[in-house]
């Protein structure tokens, strides 16, 4: 029940500098999903509110108090880490008792907390079990309840959910957010699974090579992606991009290098004739016989509910989400729409967001 | 050729050749290692008449106990069994603790140098120690400790340290480091962890250390021949050379004393062998 700022956070290991100048501020109460690409900075960053990893320029502060020098037992923070890091030689009940016997409660209430703890995460048959006596998905809850128990002011998850298969990935995922609820506490929640940001979070930070993309909610950032590499990184299957130049008059179009035309729905306020990209995603573009620009289909995945689609146009692959069940078969040409409200225009050079899309 | 339909043939009556040939190097060896510990106690247990008139393997007619009691008193082994005793008692539990607590230091705490404590280290394991008896000897000497338990102590110390070292390293790096973090977040200080955690999970690994260091310091030699001069301060493989040369007509004896000298180092890997074995089989380290 903490908030938790970070102001302008260094990290170098040596020479190499892996997150450079990193500030956000998360309210109390709030679900905070960190994503980004292997080897961004996401654990680093992490780690070093833990007090774990030491800082090496800026601020941490939980609560109002800067915590740079603090141990991590003095931040009252729990963890919940990639491995689960059960301690192998001790029982179910003694993982998650360890952190109340070291600070000095009597057992008698420390087997009371553990008991409700296990009670809430359905653990209760398996306190006499050794982890190694586990499954997976039980050792992930034994970690969970572990940091549960002492009842910290900043619940923090590396990467909690990435070692279990996809159908329990998603109970879980429904489990911690019910919790999150239910405890109310602040959480920092690391992954690079981009459903499990858009599914669970309160809002989502989009780290690249160690540094802040964007924060915001996650329809924020679904709809309004301040640049390309977020836009790519949210959604799924990801947006396509088709570079070109948007043309100057008649209809508003984008012509692409290849020469082909794309019609739009609209003309982006971006001045006179520029280079552009055209970030679509697979679920907006439609099939237009008519309008549409001429592609061909190199793959097909029906998936039950829709259609994957992915075609060459003009020598790049564009994937589409069709809702109709459609007759199509590899090699055939398709003619797709992009004439969307939906549209996203960012800069050639920048890769930055160019004008609102919608 | 042929003639038994497949079914009678039981594919699980075959048995894979490469295991017939371990299990036969083993019972091989097993009986090359046995012989001499046959010979050593049928011998110790029968008369001196018997010991010519019989065959070397064969079980002796009547047990003589009286061979054990002779040798301990002939043995002077009130002496040199007391003092084996105290100097294996003190060194082997001490080497193990400040063995494992350095490589806890040296593979879960960072302070920069690790890396070159470790070398530093390893460089005592790696010289033999016949080199250095004379300099131990000028130095133990210098520090007037020839003949004293702490004279022969020390210098085990300082050669058995090193390896033991180097093996618990090598398990405690393996023990990924999120444990340890966990804990540190759990509240636990370094001791803690060490005690609560690293030690419980290494016990296979320490039992071993444990026998072996054992007995490789029960029977100790060369060392303690250097550094114990005054027979009163004699370990048991000092005594034993001394009553080969003094009483080397009488063979029962001379094996009954013998079994006296190798009795405890069996009893303490009996007793200890079955922490790493059920610790080998209890299940890995990751949680
Ligand atoms: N101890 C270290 N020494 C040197 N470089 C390190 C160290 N730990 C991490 N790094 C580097 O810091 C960068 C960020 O690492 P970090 O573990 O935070 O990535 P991550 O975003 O968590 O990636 P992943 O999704 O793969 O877990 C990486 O480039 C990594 O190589
Ligand atoms: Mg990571």
């Amino acid at each position: 029940m903490a908030t938790v700022e970070i102001d302008n956070l260094h990290k170098s290991y040596g020479a190499l500098q892996v997150v450079h100048g990193v500030s956000m501020s998360f309210q109390d109460g709030e679900f905070i999903i960190l994503v980004g690409p292997s080897g961004c900075g996401k654990s680093t960053l992490l780690r070093m509110i833990a007090g774990l990893e030491e800082i090496t320029a800026g601020t941490v502060s939980i609560d109002g108090t800067v915590v740079n020098n603090l141990s991590p037992k003095e931040r009252n923070i729990a963890m919940v880490f990639q491995n689960y890091a059960l301690y192998p030689q001790m029982t179910v009940a003694q993982n998650m008792g360890f952190s109340l016997e070291l600070s000095k409660i009597p057992k008698a209430q420390i087997t009371a907390m553990v008991k409700e703890t296990a009670e809430i995460l359905g653990l209760t048959p398996l306190l006499d079990r050794k982890p190694s006596q586990l499954s997976g998905g039980q050792r992930q809850r034994v970690a969970m309840g572990r940091a549960i128990v002492r009842d910290p002011e900043v619940f923090l998850f590396d990467e909690p959910l990435s070692n279990l298969d996809a159908n329990l990935r998603v109970k879980m995922r429904a489990e911690i957010k019910a919790l999150h609820q239910r405890l109310g506490s602040t959480i920092v929640y690391v992954t690079h699974d981009q459903v499990e940001a858009m599914t669970m979070a309160d809002r989502i930070v989009v780290l690249r090579a160690g540094r802040v993309e964007q924060i915001g909610t996650p329809l924020e950032l679904y709809d309004n992606p301040q640049n390309m590499f977020v836009a790519g990184f949210l959604g799924s299957p990801a947006m396509n991009f088709l570079a070109g130049r948007l043309a100057v008059d008649g209809s508003p179009s984008l012509v692409l290098e290849s020469g082909e035309t794309v019609a739009l729905a609209r003309r982006p306020d971006v001045g006179a004739e520029r280079d552009v990209v055209l970030g679509v995603r697979p679920q907006d573009i439609s099939l237009d016989p008519t309008d549409g620009t001429a592609a061909v289909v190199k793959v097909i995945e029906p998936t039950g509910a829709d259609t994957h689609v992915l075609a060459e146009l003009a020598g790049q692959d564009v994937t589409c989400v069709l809702s109709e069940r459609l007759d199509l078969k590899v090699g055939d040409e398709i003619r797709l729409s992009f004439k969307t409200p939906a549209a996203h225009f960012f800069d050639l050079k920048t890769e930055a967001r160019l004008s609102a899309g919608n | 050729m042929t003639t038994t339909s497949p079914i009678v043939v039981a594919p699980r009556k075959r048995r894979d050749p490469v295991l017939i040939g371990l299990w036969i190097s083993l019972v091989l060896v097993a009986i090359i290692w046995l012989a001499p510990v046959a010979f050593i106690t049928f011998t110790a247990m029968k008369s001196e008449s018997e010991v010519f008139s019989s065959a070397a393997f064969a079980l002796p007619s009547k047990i003589e106990w009286n061979n054990f009691a002779l040798a301990w008193a002939k043995g002077d082994f009130n002496n040199t069994f007391w003092n084996s005793t105290v100097i294996t008692l003190v060194k082997v539990p001490l080497g193990l603790v400040i063995s494992a607590m350095a490589a806890y230091a040296l593979a879960q705490i960072r302070f920069g140098w690790n890396k070159m404590l470790l070398v530093f280290l390893l460089f005592g394991a790696m010289i033999p120690f016949q080199v250095m008896l004379a300099p131990l000897f000028t130095l133990v000497n210098s520090l007037s400790l020839i003949d004293t338990y702490p004279g022969i102590i020390l210098p085990y110390l300082a050669f058995g340290v090193p390896y033991q070292v180097f093996i618990l390293h090598g398990f405690f790096k393996a023990i990924p480091k999120e444990l340890t973090e966990a804990a540190l977040i759990d509240g636990a200080s370094h001791f803690v962890i060490f005690r609560r955690i690293f030690l419980p999970v290494c016990l296979p690994v320490l039992a071993a250390l444990l026998i072996l260091d054992f007995v490789a310091t029960w029977n100790e030699f060369a060392m303690a021949l250097v550094l114990l001069q005054d027979k009163s301060m004699w370990t048991l493989p000092l005594g034993l050379m001394s009553f080969q040369s003094q009483f080397s007509n009488n063979y029962s004896q001379l094996n009954a004393a013998i079994v006296i000298t190798v009795l405890p180092a069996t009893l303490v890997y009996l007793i200890f062998q079955r922490y790493f074995v059920s610790g080998l089989t209890s299940g890995a380290v990751k949680g």
